[in-house]
């Protein structure tokens, strides 16, 4: 999976030539830092394995990046990654290639659950060890050692501004994923006569979802060429001065198109905190429940319910 | 464009075919009042399903054309708005409060004629 193409969604992490240019700038990357970088590439690049074995052993302590080190498939191809990573981090190009690399590494981190500060603790561990030998390289000349490791630790932070993006442009997407989901479960409007439509509301509505219910609603009524609509809230959770401004918008809109709505199911404590918010709900016809609704909406559409000879008496209301 | 307006027994017919400026909308009222008192009308259907945005003079101006016309005896109503006009006019805080309104042509009429014969059957 982390080999194959990128998701689609982090075209978004902006990896443009520009772009690429721009986060270097953020990290004051020059050319002799580049310079500086190889004079440690054999280094490295030998001991890449123990780099690497740093990064995950620390890892493996934590109990918190489990997901990872437990995942034998999932360790096995960031070992991989880590080990292309710490050679390609020395190599001094870092184009879209580059970045496309930390991409990849960024992505299978999030799916396995790794989060930015577990990371960030695992590669400052990796800096450190690649820190401590190359100022036993630079023995001689501790001050280039340390030029040549502030040089390193610009790409470092190169890669965890990508890595940091990739984190939560992965978690966006699952969001993105979660709010389609809960868009596919959205209100469905229901034709129950001719002429009338019942509108079972339940959840949490949100502007969106209101603007969805209404635009749903609104074409319902147009379809079915609805003259009421019975509105059902008594699966709404909360109704705030939001909700109930979408609700008195969305009747507006309705009787606009001919529609007369009747909301029932308003709770006691709904209907105790709308009066508390001071919602003006004048203009909207309401009824207790919906058998109250659906009763009144016969009425207005000149239905008449009348029980068959013979059958067993309905309980409840007659 | 001016408004064509059609009569039909006591009835006015304008049904708007292009979307409107300002002065056609003034001038479809005049005509409307003009023509409601010349032809006893009881009843007049507006059609606007060809308009695609109704904004706030245009809302005005179809509130006072119904008004103007129930001052001269005919009900007025306004068929055919949108789902998304609707949605617009309602978030813009533009309302037909006091105005006939129906889903479409056919509705409109049947609303019409079942508000003129109570009208007339109140009146007898």
């Amino acid at each position: 999976m982390a080999d194959g193409p990128l998701p689609s969604d982090l075209e978004r992490l902006q990896l443009s030539p520009h772009d690429i240019e721009r986060r270097k700038a953020f990290v004051d990357f020059q050319s002799d830092d580049a310079a500086r970088i190889t004079t440690i590439k054999d280094l490295v690049v030998r001991n890449a394995d123990r780099y690497g074995a740093a990064f995950f052993d620390h890892l493996a302590t934590i109990e918190e990046a489990f997901g990872l080190t437990r995942n034998r498939k999932l360790l096995e191809q960031a070992r991989r990654l880590k080990q292309e990573h710490l050679v390609a981090m020395v190599r001094g190009e870092y184009g879209r290639d580059y970045m496309e690399q930390r991409v990849r590494l960024g992505v299978l981190y999030s799916r396995a659950g790794l989060s930015a500060r577990v990371f960030l603790g695992a590669f400052h561990v990796l800096m450190r060890a690649i820190g401590a030998d190359i100022i036993k390289q630079y023995a001689d000349t501790p001050g280039d050692g340390f030029d040549c490791f502030m040089s390193l630790k610009k790409i470092g932070f190169l890669d965890i501004g990508l890595i940091v993006d990739v984190l939560i442009a992965e978690r966006e997407r699952t969001i993105n994923l979660q709010q389609d989901a809960i868009r596919e479960l959205s209100t469905p409007v229901l034709r129950l006569r001719e002429r009338l439509l019942i509108l079972p509301m339940i959840g949490v509505i949100d502007s969106m979802r209101a603007k969805q219910l209404t635009d749903g609603l609104l074409l319902s009524i147009r379809a079915n060429r609805a003259k009421i609509v019975v509105m059902d809230i008594t699966g709404v959770a909360a109704v705030d001065s939001k909700v109930a401004n979408h609700l008195i918008q969305t009747v507006a809109a309705a009787r606009l198109m001919g529609a007369n709505v009747i909301v029932t199911g308003i709770s006691a404590d709904v209907a105790q905190s709308l009066v508390a918010l001071g919602v003006d709900l004048t203009s909207i016809r309401t009824m207790n429940d919906l058998q109250g609704g659906l009763e009144e909406a016969e009425r207005l559409l000149g239905y008449k319910v009348v029980q068959a000879d013979g059958a067993t008496p309905a309980s409840g209301r007659a | 464009m001016p408004v064509p307006i059609l009569k039909q027994g006591e009835m006015l017919i304008a049904s708007i075919q292009s979307n409107l400026n300002d002065q056609d909308l003034m001038q479809l009222k005049d005509e409307i009042a003009e023509k409601v008192g010349r032809f006893k009308s009881r009843g007049v259907v507006l059609d606007v399903s060809i308009l695609d945005v109704l904004d706030s003079f245009a809302t005005r101006t179809l509130r006072s054309i119904a008004e103007t016309a129930r001052l001269r005896g005919a009900e007025t109503v306004i068929v055919g708005i949108q789902p998304d006009v609707a949605v617009a006019m309602v978030q813009l805080g533009l309302t037909l409060d006091g105005v006939l309104t129906a889903l479409d042509f056919e509705e409109g009429m049947e609303l019409l004629v079942a508000s003129i014969e109570g009208s007339r059957r109140g009146g007898s």
